[in-house]
């Protein structure tokens, strides 16, 4: 699970061109959206993409983002509950 | 319908901050444009989205507005040729590496030529008339007469108008190839005698008003373009009509601002128009500073009207008879690849 977060800070920040930011600077449960890192819904969209690119994981249900990509221990943690599913 | 230029920006291969006192030079076959700190414009969350159309845009723009103590504007309307092309080469590249699957949305969003608009508009909160010419060569002309247009019904309005274009990797490997580029020195440029130029890039915004202000740099009479001339003749006889509908013979011009840029075609043209009508007329030029791209008049217009305001033309832009002291009136004469030919006329205020 440590090694999934570090990854995707690492994708994050590539995917979303975040200037600036390094992995160390995103907390495992600081909040992606408004506060914390700040993204919006254009970012949003982005994540999802991120998913199926580097996880090969597509969001069957649109309205489960919110919970998913709260920070990036749900998002680990959704992954790899996904994978668990896959294999 | 005329104009008075009110305030100017300029992102180009020159340092807008101590230019023309300092000229940059460059060596190769592009001259890239000297970055200003975006993050002065931009908001650090907002820029990792733009492409550097878009940066260059919003920073020539805000740098206009300053200079001319205005907020928001009544209208934004620009040209530019290519547009944002390395979003759009991003977005093209995914669609073929990924078989047109898992598309991010950013690349999509700020590819589109109408984005630098409407990036500017954004910014300010600016909800007024919002337009973006994509006319080739003539994008910034066209985005310029309709600024008088929209003037002309209401003289009450400072209108953002300006051009921005990128030369990204791709394009110019691919402009390359179809032998518009060789390599050269930027001082040594329009003496190079052969084919080919630098290619260029940049974005120059002008605020315009109706009528003169405090802070009024030079007034913009009257713009004009044609097509395709069938030849050099025609063009002469099409820019002294120009003159006589302003009023004004051939040597009424302080100085000609010509889009010479190296390309020995290219510059046989100014040579051969000059030669029967503007005999005695100073000419300059501006693309050894700037590079050669379709809205690169542009620059010509910063430069021009930047110069009618210190009552000086640089050294380094004369390529014929001696820079006027405190200029009336400059023309700007700019011809792209023989085709698109416009004329622009700026006077002092």
């Amino acid at each position: 699970m440590e090694k999934l977060m570090q990854d995707l800070k690492v994708q994050i920040i590539q995917q979303l061109n975040l200037q600036e930011v390094k992995p160390e600077d995103i907390g495992d449960d600081q909040p992606l959206f408004k506060e914390g890192l700040g993204l919006d819904s254009i970012d949003a969209l982005e994540l999802i993409v991120l998913l199926q690119q580097y996880h090969n994981i597509r969001i069957a249900k649109p309205e489960d983002g919110p919970n998913i990509f709260y920070s990036i221990r749900t998002m680990a943690e959704y992954i790899t509950a996904e994978k668990a599913k896959q294999a | 319908m005329k104009a008075f230029i009110q305030g100017a920006g300029c992102v180009s291969a020159q340092d807008s901050n101590v230019f023309p006192g300092e000229v940059r030079n460059y060596e190769g076959d592009r001259l890239p444009v000297a970055d200003p700190d975006y993050k002065q414009w931009i908001d650090i969350k907002q820029i990792r989205r733009m492409g550097r159309a878009i940066k260059m845009g919003v920073a020539a723009s805000h740098m206009s507005l300053e200079s001319a103590g205005i907020k928001n504007p009544d209208a934004i309307i620009m040209g530019t040729a290519y547009g944002c092309l390395a979003d759009t080469g991003v977005f093209l590249q995914k669609l073929v590496t990924q078989q047109e699957d898992m598309l991010t949305p950013t690349a999509f969003i700020q590819s589109t030529h109408n984005t630098v608009a409407g990036q500017i508009a954004l910014l300010l909160g600016c909800h007024a008339y919002n337009n973006t010419f994509v006319h080739g060569a003539f994008s910034l002309e066209n985005a310029l007469q309709d600024s008088l247009l929209l003037l002309a019904e209401d003289p009450s309005r400072n209108i953002l108008a300006g051009a921005t274009d990128e030369i990204t990797d791709y394009s110019h490997t691919i402009l390359r190839r179809f032998g518009l580029y060789k390599n050269a020195h930027t001082s040594e440029l329009l003496q190079s005698q052969s084919q080919g130029t630098m290619a260029g890039e940049g974005a120059a915004f002008f605020v315009l008003s109706a009528g003169k202000g405090e802070h009024s740099i030079a007034q913009l009479t009257a713009v004009d373009m044609l097509y395709r001339p069938a030849s050099e003749a025609e063009t002469a006889e099409h820019i002294r009509a120009f003159l006589q509908r302003n009023g004004l013979q051939p040597a009424d011009v302080s100085l000609l601002l010509t889009g010479r840029n190296g390309d020995t075609t290219n510059d046989r043209y100014y040579e051969t128009v000059e030669q029967s009508m503007f005999s005695n007329t100073p000419v300059a030029a501006f693309k050894h500073f700037c590079g050669e791209y379709p809205t690169a008049a542009a620059f010509g217009v910063w430069l021009a009207a930047g110069s009618l305001r210190r009552g000086s033309i640089p050294e380094e832009a004369m390529v014929k008879g001696q820079p006027p002291v405190q200029p009336e009136r400059i023309l700007i004469w700019n011809h792209h690849h023989a085709k698109h030919h416009s004329l622009i006329l700026l006077e002092k205020c």
